[in-house]
């Protein structure tokens, strides 16, 4: 019980701690802190901005203005863009589906192909395949995301002409969202195989040295049955965690790429808000992808505990 | 091959080797499991430290690059010239839309990047250091707390959060360098825990409580210099890390832009025109050389990494 304790005070506190740091940001920057709250670069009167004052309630102290914003946050309240005129929260929501979209499929191909040929790597470290994709991987995991995305957009969308190079869709029908989504998607899911390629091959070349692997193989069971029945399911354990923590870099990594493909999603979104000084969004945006994030390890640990009993058991 | 035989031909090898690599060998019996011949594993074993040996030079050359650019680079980074000029014999790499030489600016740019990438991992590594030292001697409840801290950041995206930030404050390499190396010392911390964790138990440090030397003392004099060989391998792998973070953040137009480094030339190229206009020798070149440093320097830890396993194995644990 009180592992369950640990961790539901662990996340609070996490949840606490990008709650104050939002809410902290803005009045701790440099400069006038209603500009830092509306954004830069946003045409307001006198008169308006003693209003915004008001009802910002920047003139209150400091619990007081906490309190109402954590109550605003819990009403799923973000703010009010006043670059795009309207309510952070929407905006996000509208281009977060497309997001969530691309880096789920993504990181669903990534963890599965990562996960296997690591699997396979791990078992026979020494073969020259094994060599192989394991160089290959590590130098991709030192590509940066959108310098990958910049070199297949310009092999196969700009010289070869395979794909179209921006946008999700010409017309709003699958084939079309397909064609435009194959590209960023193949370069997400490496850039997310390679981090799990890594993991599952040291994960593998642990477990194989467990006795219950050298008993599988005296019972007489074959290669592959040792590999896929036995070890492959201890050994995915650590991609579960590291799936988890990694949501935010994979995320942002997502983010990347989606500029360089121009797809109209959080990423662009992100830069315009960066390019136009639009405080209020970025910090919306910190938001939702913290929490996202959160929620991504909450879910790991509730499948940790399903998958693995040693979890469950009191030690 | 079965995998029997294959076993028994290893061993039958491995005994006409010397001794103490057999006793190596000996410890679990059945370690020797799923090993190819011990003539492939020699020369995996020489594949790899020719690796090492490449990623080392390539290391030492992008450093020289850092330290004497003056003596690589034509011309000086802001001297201007015909823009937009492809690659000719007077520059090698062409020139970029406001006529800088790419090849100078290149050269240029490692000392930036470098820079960003070392202090970053410093100053991260140094805090991870010292909090996970202060965890894992101290442990109870200075332990439980700064590991719940450690746990509790670990969830934070830092990425986002970085972006947040660098758009409050004005861009600079130094607020790069502080926020990069302040959000990435967790796992340096988590690393470090542990291995003090080990270490506290060991004879030597015992026989320095019982003489009453102070935990400070202990701490920095015992146990440190026996974790260093396990920090190092770290400290190349958050340099590695922190160079692709700066490279992304400039490439979102949040790096100093009066210093130019390879992401920032990199973002310029792509969103001035290099990219439409099919002009390959300005946006190549930076993104490869990210690529090459941050990999020579990845592999130089990953190297550092084995040799540091050989080290534990041999032993060098016996309290």
């Amino acid at each position: 019980m009180s592992g369950i304790a640990r961790k539901v005070t662990r996340y609070f506190a996490s949840f606490m701690l990008i709650a104050v740091i939002n809410f902290t940001l803005p009045r701790l920057m440099p400069g006038d802190p209603i500009k830092n709250l509306i954004g830069e670069d946003v045409y307001i009167s006198e008169k308006m901005m003693e209003e915004l004052r008001l009802e910002l309630g920047l003139n209150m102290p400091l619990s007081e203005q906490f309190a109402s914003y954590l109550s605003d946050l819990l009403h799923l309240d973000l703010g009010h863009s006043y670059h795009l005129h309207a309510p952070v929260a929407e905006i996000l929501l509208n281009k977060m589906e497309w997001t969530l979209l691309f880096v789920g499929i993504s990181v669903v191909i990534g963890s599965l192909l990562g996960g296997f040929l690591g699997a396979l790597a791990g078992w026979k470290p020494k073969k020259k395949v094994s060599r192989l994709t394991s160089f290959a991987f590590v130098v991709i995991s030192c590509i940066p995301p959108y310098f990958l995305a910049l070199l297949t957009l310009y092999l196969f969308a700009f010289k070869l002409g395979l794909f179209p190079s921006k946008g999700f869709y010409d017309t709003p029908e699958i084939g079309s969202v397909l064609h435009h989504l194959f590209l960023p998607t193949c370069v997400m899911s490496v850039f997310s195989a390679s981090r799990n390629f890594l993991v599952m091959r040291g994960s593998v070349i642990q477990e194989k040295e467990q006795l219950y692997a050298l008993y599988a193989r005296a019972k007489g069971l074959h290669d592959t049955g040792i590999l896929f029945r036995h070890i492959i399911k201890n050994a995915s354990l650590p991609i579960i965690t590291l799936l988890a923590l990694d949501f935010g870099f994979l995320f942002s990594g997502a983010l990347f790429i989606e500029i360089v493909f121009s797809l109209n999603g959080m990423g662009l979104l992100i830069y315009d808000a960066i390019m136009g000084k639009d405080y209020p969004l970025l910090q919306g945006a910190f938001l939702v992808i913290a929490f996202t994030a959160l929620l991504a390890n909450m879910l790991a640990d509730l499948l940790y505990a399903l998958i693995d009993p040693r979890v469950r058991r009191p030690a | 091959m079965s995998q029997s035989a294959c076993i028994e031909g290893s061993c039958m090898k491995e005994a006409c080797v010397e001794e103490n690599s057999e006793k190596r060998q000996e410890k679990p019996g059945f370690k020797l499991f799923g090993e190819v011949s011990f003539r492939s594993f020699r020369k995996h074993e020489s594949s790899l430290a020719l690796f090492n040996w490449i990623s080392i030079l390539l290391f030492t050359f992008f450093l020289f690059m850092a330290f004497f650019p003056s003596s690589l680079a034509p011309y000086a980074p802001e001297e201007r010239f015909i823009p937009y000029e492809a690659p000719s014999g007077r520059h090698l790499l062409g020139t970029n839309d406001i006529g800088n030489d790419i090849l100078s600016e290149l050269v240029f740019g490692a000392r930036i990047s470098i820079t960003v990438g070392f202090a970053a991992a410093l100053i991260s590594t140094l805090i991870g250091t010292v909090l996970g030292l202060c965890a894992g001697y101290f442990r109870g409840v200075l332990d439980e707390l700064l590991m719940g801290f450690t746990d509790v950041v670990l969830v934070i995206p830092k990425i986002p959060l970085i972006i947040v930030l660098g758009a409050f404050l004005r861009p600079s390499i130094w607020i790069l360098i502080l926020v990069l190396g302040l959000l990435s010392w967790e796992s340096t911390a988590r690393v470090t825990r542990s291995k003090a964790l080990q270490l506290r138990e060991a004879g030597y440090v015992k026989s320095a409580q019982c003489m009453g030397f102070s935990p400070y003392h202990i701490m920095t004099s015992d146990i440190f210099p026996n974790i260093i060989h396990v920090l190092l391998p770290k400290f190349m792998l958050a340099i590695a890390s922190a160079m692709i973070s700066e490279a992304s953040l400039s490439f979102l137009g949040l790096g100093d832009i009066s210093l130019k480094s390879w992401g920032i030339m990199l973002s310029f190229a792509f969103f001035r025109g290099g990219f439409i206009r099919d002009m390959w020798w300005w946006y190549m070149p930076p993104g490869i050389c990210i690529t090459f440093c941050v990999l020579s320097i990845a592999l130089v830890g990953f190297g550092l990494e084995a040799k540091e396993k050989e080290y534990s194995e041999e032993g060098a644990n016996i309290s």
